[in-house]
C-alpha cells in the first residue's frame, strides 16, 4: 500500500519533470521547425511538411554570416587567451604573495563582478574612441580581458593547492614562475575548463557592448549581425530570420549537446564559492 | 622577469608585478569610467557651436523631473520583482526534480539548461514571433480557444510582462545549476536521518533543505537582481523600450540617450544612478552575508 | 519485545551481489556487532534493517513483525550515522528533537524527553549551541541523544566512533555500552575495528564478502575461530596462519604425524601469544624484526619461506639475526581446511596424544 503510494508519487514527479522539460525545449524546437520548413508551415505543424534548407541559403545570401561567424570566433579566442594570461598572473599574485595593499586591491578588483563593463558603456565608448580603436575586434574584447570573475575563480583554485606541493618544488629548486607553470596551472585544469566554457558562452552571446562599438561588417560579431538582419524594417520574412537565428546559436548549442555534462558541471563549479 | 621568494620586499614587488596588468586593465574599464561618469554628469553636452560647460547638478535636477526616467526606473523595479523570485522558485523546483533519481534525468537537465547557452538576441527573435499578432504562436493558440487577437508587445499594459515571461524562461535553468551544485553537497546522511526520524518530504524541505540552501538562494538572488539591471539585449530586438517606454529599462534608456539621442552627459548621469543602485545591492549583500549564520 | 530476525536476506545492485543469504537473530536487549573489513556488506546489512535500502530477497523482522516492505519511520528504530547526520543550521536541542517535532509529539513531552537525554549525556549546558561549535565527542552525543529521545527499543549504529580520536573512542565506547544496558536497548552496531567489537559486544557477526563468516560471543571468535579468516581478523597481532611444510613439521615432535601423510591440504593457526621460545625443541626461526611495545615485545621470525610472529612479555634480550627455537602447546593449535579455510573440528586435539 505504502509502496504503491511512493510509486505514484515518483511517477507524478517524473511526469512533471518531463512536462516542464518539454515546455522549456519547445521554443528551441519551434525555431528549428520554422528554419527547416517553407514559410507557410511556420505555424502550421504538419508532421510531413516538406523539409527545406532554402531558408538557410537565402539568409546566407542576404547577409555576410560567414564573416560574422569568423569575427565572433576571433573575438572569443582573443578574449579567452588574454583572460587566461592576465587572470592567471593576477590570481597567482593574490593567492600566494603578501604585498602591500593586497586586500584593498583585491576588493577593488571584485567590484567588477557587480559593475560589468557594459554598464559603463558610455564612458568605455569614449575611452575606446580616444584609443582610436572604434569598430575593431580587439575593442570589443578589451574591457573584458582582465576579468574579476576569472581572477576570483583561479585564486580560489590556487589556494586549495597544498602548500606542501609548492614547498616540495621549492626544495627542488624550481623558480616561482616555474612553480606557477608546473604546479598551479596543471593542477587547476578543471577550473580553467570551467572558466573557459563560461567565458566562451558569455562572449559568444554578448550583444550590447559589441553593438555600440562596431559599425561595419569587418568587426561585427554574429549577435549584432543577427540583430541588424532581423530588424523588422529589414523586411525579411520570418522563416529566414529563424534560419539565421538557428545559425547563430547552432555552434554553441552543438557544443553544449555534445559536452552537456561538462557544461553543466562548469557552470556549477563556477557558482560555488 | 625573475621572481624571487626570499627577501621581504621582493614579495611585495613580485606580488605587485603579477597583479599589475590585470589591475590596470580593470581600473581602465571599471574604476576610471565610474569616476569619469560622475565627472561628465556635471557638464552640459557640448555641441558644434557651444562647448561643454560645467553645470553642477543641473543634469540631476533634470533627472528628477524626467518622467521617462521614473517610468523606466519603476519598470525596472517591476521587472526585477517579477523575474527574480519567480525564476528562483522555478530554478529550485527544477533542481529538486533533477536531484531525484528520475528516468531520463540528464535529458531533462539539458532541456532546462538549454536556454542559458543561447544568445539573448536569438531568444528574442524566437519569442518575438511567438508574440506577433495574428500569425504568432500565442495568438494562434488563443484563437483556437475562441480568444481575440492581441498585440502582445504593442500594448503598453502587456509589453513588459511579455518580456518578463521570456526572461524567466531564459534564466531559470542558469540558476538551477547553482541549486543543483548546492544540493549535491548536502550529505545524503541527513536525508536518511530524516527518513528514520519520520519527517515527511514537505517537512524535511521546510526544516532542512530550504534553510541549508539559504546561502545559495542569497547568491542566486544577488546575481538575478544584478542581471535584471544588466540584461537589456532583448529590448533592442523586441520592443525598443516601447510602446511609449512601457517596457524600457534603465540600461536601455542609458543606451538610447547615449547612442540614439547622443546626449552623453545625461547618459553619464543615468549611469551614475545605475552604479549607485548596484553599489547598494553590493552593500546589502555584504551585510546579509556577514550576518549569515556560519556553519561548518 | 524487539528481537531482530533476518531470513535469507540477499541484496544485489545489478549484477553485483553485496549480500548473500544472510540469516541471523539478535535477541531482545542484546548488543550485536557486525564486524568485517570494508566492503564486506556490514553497512548494507544495517541499512537493510533500517529500511534505507530495499531487499532483493528475504525478510527482515523487528519485534515479531515483518517490516521488509515498510519505510524506515514505520520500523520503530533509531539510528546513529557515521558522520552523525546533524543538521548544521539547527541547535543541539532542535537537532535532538527533530524527529519528535516531525511526528508531532506534544510539546511538554518533547521538553521532558530532551531534558532527560541532555542530562544523561551531559549536554545540558550546550542546548542552544550549533553543532559546529562543539567537539567531536559532543557531536557524537547529540546523535546519541536523538536516538534516546525517540524512545524506541531498537538502535542501529553505523560506525559511530570512526571519526573520533583513539582516546575519545575508548570513552564513548564504554558510554554507549552502559547506555545500551541501562535503557535495555536492542542494538546493532557496525564497525571494522575488532578491538571495539570485542570490548562492546554481546555477540559478534564477522562478515566477509557478503557472507557471515562466524556468529558468536567474543570468546567464541577468539578461542574457536570458525575459519582461518576469523582467526587472522580477531586478535592483535593477528593469528599466524601457517602452511605446514616439512620444516615446520620436522621441528615439532608433538605434531600429529597422521595429518602429515594425509591427502587434504590444511592450514595451521597459532596465536602469537601462544608461541614460546624454547631452548632445545621446536622449529627453528631467524629473527628478522623486533617491535618493542612497552608491555610486550613483538618478534617476527622467518622459518623457511614463512614469517611467524610471536609476542613476549616486557623487553627481550633477543636481537635481529638471532636464531630461535619456537614451540607451542598442542591445545593452542587451530587447524583449518586448506581449501575453504573452515575449521577442522576436534582434529588437532583428537590426533595428538
Amino acid at each position: 500500500m505504502k509502496l504503491l503510494e511512493i510509486g505514484i508519487g515518483k511517477t507524478a514527479e517524473t511526469l512533471g519533470a518531463w512536462m516542464l522539460g518539454l515546455l522549456w525545449l519547445l521554443p528551441v524546437v519551434f525555431a528549428f521547425w520554422s528554419a527547416f520548413h517553407p514559410a507557410e508551415y511556420s505555424t502550421n505543424f504538419e508532421l510531413f511538411a516538406p523539409l527545406t534548407t532554402d531558408n538557410f541559403v537565402r539568409a546566407w545570401s542576404y547577409a555576410p554570416f560567414p564573416r560574422y561567424l569568423l569575427n565572433t570566433f576571433i573575438l572569443v579566442t582573443l578574449i579567452l587567451a588574454a583572460q587566461f594570461v592576465l587572470c592567471t598572473l593576477a590570481a597567482y599574485g593574490f593567492a600566494r604573495f603578501e604585498f602591500f595593499g593586497k586586500n584593498v586591491i583585491f576588493a577593488l578588483v571584485l567590484l567588477q563582478l557587480m559593475i560589468m563593463p557594459e554598464i559603463l558603456l558610455v564612458e568605455n565608448y569614449r575611452t575606446i574612441s580616444k584609443m582610436g580603436l572604434l569598430d575593431t575586434i580587439p575593442a570589443i574584447g578589451l574591457p573584458y580581458m582582465a576579468s574579476a570573475f576569472g581572477i576570483f575563480l583561479l585564486r580560489q583554485s590556487f589556494k586549495t593547492i597544498p602548500k606542501e606541493l609548492v614547498e616540495a618544488a621549492q626544495v627542488e629548486g624550481v623558480s616561482a614562475v616555474g612553480i606557477l607553470w608546473k604546479v598551479y596551472v596543471p593542477l587547476s585544469r578543471s577550473t580553467y575548463i570551467a572558466y573557459g566554457l563560461v567565458s566562451v558562452s558569455y562572449h559568444w552571446n554578448n550583444f550590447l557592448w559589441p553593438l555600440v562599438i562596431t559599425s561595419s561588417v569587418n568587426s561585427r560579431p554574429l549577435t549584432v549581425g543577427l540583430a541588424i538582419f532581423g530588424a523588422p524594417e529589414s523586411g525579411v520574412d520570418w522563416s529566414i530570420i529563424t534560419a539565421a537565428t538557428v545559425m547563430t546559436m547552432a555552434p554553441l548549442l552543438l557544443a553544449f549537446i555534445l559536452f552537456q555534462r561538462q557544461f553543466v558541471q562548469s557552470f556549477m563549479h563556477s557558482g560555488i564559492k | 622577469m625573475k621572481l624571487i621568494f626570499q627577501p621581504r620586499y621582493w614579495n611585495h614587488i613580485n606580488g605587485w608585478l603579477l597583479v599589475l596588468p590585470a589591475v590596470f586593465m580593470i581600473s581602465l574599464f571599471t574604476h576610471f569610467p565610474i569616476g569619469s561618469n560622475v565627472f561628465h554628469s556635471l557638464f552640459s553636452m557640448g555641441t558644434a557651436t557651444r562647448p561643454e560647460a560645467f553645470i553642477g547638478l543641473e543634469n540631476y535636477k533634470y533627472l528628477m523631473d524626467d518622467d521617462i526616467f521614473w517610468k523606466v526606473l519603476s519598470n525596472n523595479l517591476v521587472y526585477s520583482l517579477c523575474t527574480v523570485p519567480i525564476s528562483i522558485a522555478i530554478a529550485l523546483c527544477m533542481a529538486l526534480l533533477i536531484n531525484r533519481n528520475i528516468r531520463g534525468r540528464s535529458l531533462v537537465r539539458m532541456a532546462f539548461f538549454t536556454p542559458t547557452v543561447l544568445p539573448m538576441i536569438a531568444v528574442a527573435n524566437i519569442w518575438l514571433f511567438f508574440y506577433t499578432p495574428e500569425y504568432g504562436l500565442f495568438d494562434q493558440i488563443f484563437t483556437v480557444f475562441g480568444g481575440d487577437s492581441h498585440n502582445w508587445l504593442g500594448n503598453p499594459d502587456s509589453a513588459l510582462y511579455c518580456l518578463i515571461v521570456m526572461v524567466i524562461w531564459k534564466e531559470s535553468g542558469f540558476f538551477m545549476v547553482f541549486y543543483l551544485a548546492a544540493l549535491q553537497q548536502l550529505s545524503p546522511e541527513l536525508k536518511e536521518a530524516g527518513l528514520v526520524e519520520g519527517s515527511g518530504s514537505w517537512y524535511y524541505f521546510r526544516r532542512v533543505t530550504f534553510p541549508l540552501l539559504m546561502p545559495t538562494t542569497l547568491f542566486v538572488m544577488v546575481n538575478a537582481v544584478v542581471n535584471s539591471f544588466k540584461l537589456v539585449d532583448h529590448l533592442v530586438i523586441m520592443t525598443k523600450g516601447g510602446p511609449d517606454n512601457a517596457s524600457s529599462l534603465l540600461l536601455y534608456y542609458i543606451y538610447e540617450n547615449a547612442f540614439s539621442f547622443w546626449d552623453t552627459s545625461y547618459a553619464a548621469t543615468l549611469t551614475v544612478i545605475l552604479v549607485l543602485i548596484l553599489a547598494i545591492i553590493t552593500v546589502i549583500q555584504f551585510v546579509v552575508v556577514e550576518k549569515r549564520i556560519h556553519y561548518q | 519485545m524487539s528481537k531482530i530476525i533476518l531470513n535469507d536476506v540477499c541484496k544485489s545492485w545489478g549484477k553485483i551481489e553485496a549480500l548473500n543469504n544472510i540469516n541471523f537473530e539478535c535477541e531482545n536487549g542484546e548488543l550485536l556487532v557486525l564486524l568485517g573489513p570494508s566492503g564486506c556488506g556490514k553497512s548494507t546489512t544495517l541499512r537493510l534493517i533500517a529500511g534505507l535500502e530495499t531487499l532483493t530477497s528475504g525478510t527482515v523482522e523487528i519485534g515479531d513483525r515483518d517490516v521488509s516492505n515498510l519505510p524506515p519511520v514505520k520500523r520503530n528504530i533509531s539510528m546513529v550515522f557515521q558522520n552523525y547526520a546533524l543538521f548544521p543550521h539547527l541547535n543541539v536541542g532542535e537537532n535532538i528533537l527533530f524527529g519528535l517535532k516531525a511526528r508531532k509529539v506534544p510539546k511538554n513531552e518533547q521538553k521532558k524527553r530532551l531534558e532527560n537525554a541532555a542530562t544523561l549525556l551531559g549536554l545540558a549546558d550546550f542546548i542552544d549551541r550549533k553543532p559546529a561549535q562543539l567537539s567531536g565527542g559532543q557531536r557524537q552525543r547529540i546523535a546519541l541523544g536523538r536516538a534516546i529521545v525517540a524512545q524506541v527499543s531498537v538502535c542501529l549504529m553505523d560506525e559511530p566512533l570512526s571519526n573520533l580520536d583513539a582516546k575519545l573512542r575508548q570513552e564513548m565506547r564504554q558510554e554507549i555500552r552502559s547506555l545500551q544496558q541501562r535503557l535495555k536497548m536492542t542494538m546493532i552496531y557496525v564497525t571494522h575495528d575488532q578491538v571495539e567489537a570485542m570490548t562492546i559486544a554481546d555477540k559478534i557477526i564477522l562478515m566477509k564478502e557478503g557472507c557471515i563468516e562466524q556468529h558468536g560471543t567474543p570468546e567464541d571468535l577468539y578461542d574457536r575461530p570458525a575459519t582461518a579468516f576469523t582467526g587472522s581478523f580477531i586478535g592483535n597481532p593477528p593469528m599466524n596462519i601457517l602452511t605446514p611444510d616439512d620444516l615446520i613439521l620436522d621441528g615439532l615432535p608433538s605434531f600429529p604425524t597422521p595429518l602429515a601423510g594425509s591427502t587434504i591440504r590444511y592450514l595451521l593457526g597459532i596465536r602469537p601469544e601462544n608461541i614460546e621460545i624454547s631452548g632445545e625443541s621446536g622449529i627453528e626461526g631467524l629473527v628478522v624484526a623486533i617491535e618493542y611495545l612497552g608491555a610486550d615485545t613483538l618478534i617476527v621470525c622467518r622459518s623457511g619461506e614463512q614469517l611467524i610472529t610471536l609476542t613476549v612479555k616486557g623487553k627481550t634480550g633477543v636481537s635481529v639475526g638471532d636464531h630461535l627455537r619456537l614451540n607451542w602447546k598442542p591445545e593452542h593449535i587451530h587447524l583449518f581446511n586448506g581449501e575453504d579455510g573452515r575449521r577442522i573440528e576436534g582434529l588437532a586435539g583428537g590426533l595428538i596424544s
